[in-house]
Order: C-alpha cells, then sequence, then structure tokens
C-alpha cells in the first residue's frame, strides 16, 4: 500500500464579492491531479505559484475539504477520518510564523508535545533529540523572538517531528532563508531521509529537489503535468543545449523574434542582480546562437553560456508547455 | 486532553504575562474603576460596599479580558501562524482553544489582585473575607465560568474574522445584565433572568458572597454547572464551524 494516494484531486475556493450585487467567483485550485508516494519515499511536488502544491498538503493533512477526487493517507480518508491521520503525520511549512514568539523554543515544543499526545515519559528525551537533531542543543531556553529565520526553520521541523509521524509534510520549508540556513535544513531533511521518513516535499528550488527527492511530481495551474525521477525529467530535455544570454531590457516583441527563430524550443527570461538573462533552449546546440545574436542587433549583450541542460530547464519547459 | 489544557493555559498566560503593556493595562483599569465607585458611591462609611466595589471592578475586567481574548484568540493564532496547528493537532479543537480563553480569565486574576491591594492601601478597605475556603475555590470556579463562555464565543470566530467587533460590543450588555456596572435592583426584572444564564454572574455572586456572605455555595454551584454547559455548547460549535471553515477553506485567512 502506497503512504499517500491521491486520485483525480479536485478543489475550488468560492468566495463572494461586493455589497449590493454580490458576486460569486470561484478559484479552481486543483484540478485533478493523481500521484502515489510509496512508504520511506522523500517526494517533491513541484509548481509554479498558484500550481496547487499548498493546496493538495492541506487536503492531505486534514485542513481542507477536497472538493471532488479522492485521496488516502496511510489508508485513512483525510475527509473523513481527520483524526486518524492528525496523529500520524507532521506538518512544517516554510515562512517564520507558526511559533510562538515570547516563549521558549523549549516551552513551544513542550506544548505542541501535550497537543500532538506525546507520552509524559518520552516527551524530555523526545525534545532533547530533536533539539540535537536540528542543532538546536543549548539555544532552547531563548525566546523564540531573538531566533534566526534559519533557527526558526529549524524548531518547526522539530516540532513537526514531536510525534514522530510516519509521514513529514514540508511546505516549502527552505523559503526565505539565507543559503546557510537553507543548506542547514536540507541537511537536517536529508538526514531524515536516511532515517526512512516518508516525506512530502514542496519547493520552488529546482537544486533542492534534485539534491533531495527520489521522486518528483509536477504540477501547474492545478493541473498533473508530468512525475518521474529527477533524472527521468532532465531526460526531457537531454536532447536539448541551453544557452544563456546575459541582456539588457529586452522587448516583448524582440523575443517573439527570437522564439521564431529555428530551432529554438522555449525562451525563458530571468532577472539576476543587475543584469536579464535569456534562458534559451535550443533543439540544434549551440550553433543557434549566431541566428539568435542576429535578432538582438541594438540590444546590448553581455556573457553568452552554453551548458547541459538541468532539472530546472526541464521544469521551465514542463511548466511552459502545460 | 487534560494535560493539553494544562499546558495551553500554561502556555498562553505566560505568553500574555511577558508583555508589559498588556499587563499594565490589565493592572491599572480595575483600579480606576473601583475608585470611581469609590467616590461615587461616597462609600468611606461603608467598606463593605466598597469591597463589593472592587471585586466587582475585577470581574467586570476579568470578563473584557475573556471576551477580548476569546474574540482575539483565533486572530492571534492567524497572526501568529499556529491555527492551522493547532487545528491539525490530534486532541479535539475545544482542549486547544478552551484553555486560551480561559488564560484571558486567569490573567483577570491579577486584576483581582492589584484591585484588593490598592483598596487596601489607599482606600483602607478592610480585607476580611467572610468565607476564606469559599473565597479561594469561587475565584477560579468565576474564572471557569467566564472563560468557558469566551469558548462558546470564540468558536464563532473560527468562521467570522470581523466577529471581534462584535465581541467588544459584548462587553456592556453583559456588564449590565450581571450587575457589575448597574445593581440589578435598579433594572427591569427580565434583566437580572439574562444574567442567569450569564458565566460573569454566577461568578461575581460566587466571589461576592464568599466575601461578604451569606452562602456563596449555590452560586459556586451555578458556576459548575453553566460552564459545563458551555463547554458542551462550545464544543459542538467549534467541532461543526472548524468543518464548515475546512470546506470554505478560511482557516489561514488573515
Amino acid at each position: 500500500m502506497a503512504a499517500i494516494e491521491v486520485h483525480e484531486l479536485e478543489r475550488t475556493y468560492r468566495s463572494r464579492k461586493g455589497v449590493i450585487r454580490r458576486r460569486r467567483t470561484e478559484v479552481r485550485a486543483l484540478q485533478g491531479i493523481t500521484f502515489e508516494v510509496a512508504a520511506g519515499e522523500l517526494f517533491g511536488l513541484l509548481g509554479p505559484n498558484g500550481a496547487g502544491k499548498t493546496t493538495t498538503i492541506k487536503i492531505l493533512t486534514t485542513l481542507l475539504l477536497p472538493s471532488g477526487g479522492s485521496a488516502r493517507v496511510l489508508g485513512y480518508d483525510p475527509a473523513r477520518q481527520p483524526g486518524e491521520i492528525r496523529r500520524r503525520v507532521g506538518h512544517v511549512f516554510g515562512g517564520d510564523r507558526g511559533l510562538y514568539d515570547r516563549l521558549s523554543a523549549l516551552d513551544n515544543l513542550r506544548y505542541f508535545a501535550d497537543l500532538y499526545r506525546v507520552p509524559v515519559r518520552e516527551k524530555r528525551a523526545r525534545i532533547a533529540s530533536l533539539l540535537e537533531l536540528v542543532g538546536l542543543t543549548g539555544r532552547e531556553r531563548e525566546r523564540v523572538e531573538t531566533y534566526s529565520r534559519g533557527m526558526r526553520q529549524r524548531l518547526h521541523i522539530a516540532r513537526g517531528l514531536l510525534h514522530d509521524p510516519e509521514i513529514l509534510f514540508l511546505d516549502e520549508p527552505t523559503i526565505g532563508l539565507d543559503p546557510v540556513g537553507a543548506r542547514e535544513v536540507r541537511e537536517t531533511v536529508a538526514s531524515l531521509r536516511a532515517q526512512g521518513k516518508t516525506i512530502l516535499l514542496t519547493t520552488h528550488y529546482m537544486y533542492e529537489a534534485d539534491e533531495l527527492c527520489q521522486r518528483i511530481a509536477v504540477i501547474a495551474g492545478g493541473r498533473f503535468v508530468a512525475a518521474g525521477t529527477p533524472r527521468e525529467l532532465k531526460a526531457r530535455v537531454l536532447d536539448r543545449t541551453v544557452i544563456e544570454l546575459e541582456t539588457f531590457g529586452v522587448a516583448e516583441p524582440t523575443l517573439e523574434r527570437l522564439r521564431s527563430v529555428a530551432g529554438v524550443a522555449s525562451i525563458a527570461s530571468e532577472t539576476r542582480e543587475q543584469a536579464e538573462v535569456l534562458v534559451v533552449q535550443s533543439r540544434i546546440g549551440a550553433e543557434i546562437v549566431p541566428a539568435l545574436l542576429l535578432e538582438l542587433t541594438g540590444t546590448s549583450v553581455g556573457k553568452v553560456i552554453t551548458r547541459e541542460p538541468t532539472l530546472e530547464d526541464a521544469y521551465v519547459e514542463l511548466v511552459g508547455s502545460a | 486532553m487534560i494535560r493539553a489544557f494544562a499546558s495551553g493555559m500554561w502556555i498562553h498566560v505566560v505568553q500574555f504575562s511577558r508583555n508589559p503593556f498588556d499587563l499594565t493595562g490589565v493592572v491599572i483599569w480595575p483600579i480606576v474603576y473601583a475608585s470611581i465607585a469609590y467616590y461615587l458611591l461616597d462609600s468611606k462609611d461603608n467598606p463593605r460596599l466598597l469591597l463589593a466595589a472592587s471585586l466587582g471592578a475585577s470581574v467586570m475586567l476579568m470578563w473584557s479580558l475573556v471576551v477580548i481574548g476569546s474574540s482575539n484568540a483565533l486572530e492571534n493564532q492567524r497572526w501568529l501562524g499556529t491555527l492551522e496547528l493547532l487545528v491539525a493537532a490530534p486532541v479535539p479543537f475545544a482542549a486547544v482553544i478552551a484553555p486560551i480563553t480561559v488564560a484571558s480569565g486567569v490573567v483577570g486574576g491579577y486584576a483581582l489582585v492589584a484591585t484588593l491591594a490598592w483598596g487596601t492601601l489607599l482606600f483602607d478597605v478592610p480585607l476580611v473575607i467572610v468565607h476564606p475556603l469559599a473565597f479561594a475555590l469561587a475565584v477560579p470556579c468565576c474564572v471557569l465560568a467566564i472563560g468557558m463562555l469566551g469558548l462558546v464565543m470564540a468558536s464563532t470566530f473560527v468562521l467570522y474574522r470581523a466577529a471581534f467587533s462584535l465581541g467588544i460590543a459584548l462587553q456592556y450588555p453583559v456588564w449590565i445584565a450581571t450587575g457589575l456596572l448597574v445593581p440589578l435592583s435598579v433594572l427591569p426584572t427580565f434583566v437580572g433572568r439574562i444574567g442567569w444564564f450569564l458565566g460573569p454572574y454566577w461568578g461575581y455572586r460566587a466571589i461576592r458572597e464568599a466575601a461578604l456572605g451569606p452562602s456563596p455555595w449555590p452560586a459556586i454551584g451555578m458556576c459548575l454547572v453553566v460552564s459545563a454547559t458551555y463547554l458542551v455548547v462550545g464544543t459542538a460549535c467549534l467541532r461543526a464551524f472548524v468543518h464548515v471553515a475546512r470546506s470554505r477553506g478560511t482557516l489561514k485567512l488573515t
């Protein structure tokens, strides 16, 4: 039996606007996504903002009811058997909220241990071992309001693990962290994977998914796009060459002309520090560069780099074509 | 569940007590009311009346703190980002929310101590408690009765974020219906009857009768009865409203 089964899951948010003329609006956050996560697997759920990642996690952690389709977590239905699921899963989300700032880390963990029914005899030892796991031993008596973002995030993970859940849901756990903090969180997640914990991770960062996840599902606009191992997803664009052109102020008509150059599979524009970088996926290798430069005549062009495709390129291609 | 309740109450009392601004307000507010009552009632020669006014001012603040605390409770949890974690906990949601509302009442206990100390030190109010043992029991029973009414109110705030303003509006009617602001004897009879259904009415009576007599035990018993009733109603409401909030997706909204 899979630890998590999601079949044709749907979720629609309905709201009303206006005082006199009430208008109903509907947002279809999930439009029938399907995937499975095996026990002991670290599974990544990737997608752009608004893709439906958090909505999926909220349904699986019993915080939201689905509008259609079905889901099973450890064999239980999140809509009808929330109690069975709540004592077996942990939920950690990114950002620096979700903790009592005026209390110490120890008080936070003690409180959540009581809420999550950690046996009294095990509570002290469990908290000590989790503080050790997330590297907060020695700082546990300090108020959370004095913690850095990275420390808060690690405390979140400790909180999510208090009741030794069979499944851990990590919703963008490294969002907003500096590189060192993010690396520490990734190391913690990797050690949990090594312990055999089932983990469902959502993230925006491709290198993070590439480094940690055994399998990945990509969703966009509430729809399933693709699933597979990072290698399988990368293989979808392995026949391509990626060309990065550092430019400044490329207008949309120029982008359209670039897209029509023979051999161009896709173009994405990214902002990196001071520069705009055009990431071009080519089907015919680097020989496309002169044609691209020709279309960019009159635009200042900096460095031009040719490289192998990464998981991020596969993701951009998948999401772009969805 | 009892552990979750006790732990939650402790955590929220500590969380509240660590804000010096909130704490200063809690201590000063009933002193102001008790002082007004002292001069308004011209009760220099009637220390019993002054003690009753001091106790009344404390219970008024207790109720205000619970009203504000319970209407703020869920909004604060939303703001802190902890509401979803609390809903996702395996213990019943009432065991999570009740400690917050009762903790607000416990913080009102600071006001009781401050007001009695103020009255003794400044106005020479003799701190003579007729039934000390009953008084020691009446105070937590009063806190419980008021806190549990807060639980019923808090349940509606799961659904309606703007319920805070409604909660604030409920302060004065309850003060009036329980005889805290104006003696019930000067009001129409039906106002006092409304008070019978309210925790603050029985809480104040229990504390006042423990301090001044006659027997406080019927009022203490009623505190427990209304608390149990509120617990049942609040638990049922919370369960229903959380289900609706899961359906509408309004738990996270800030």
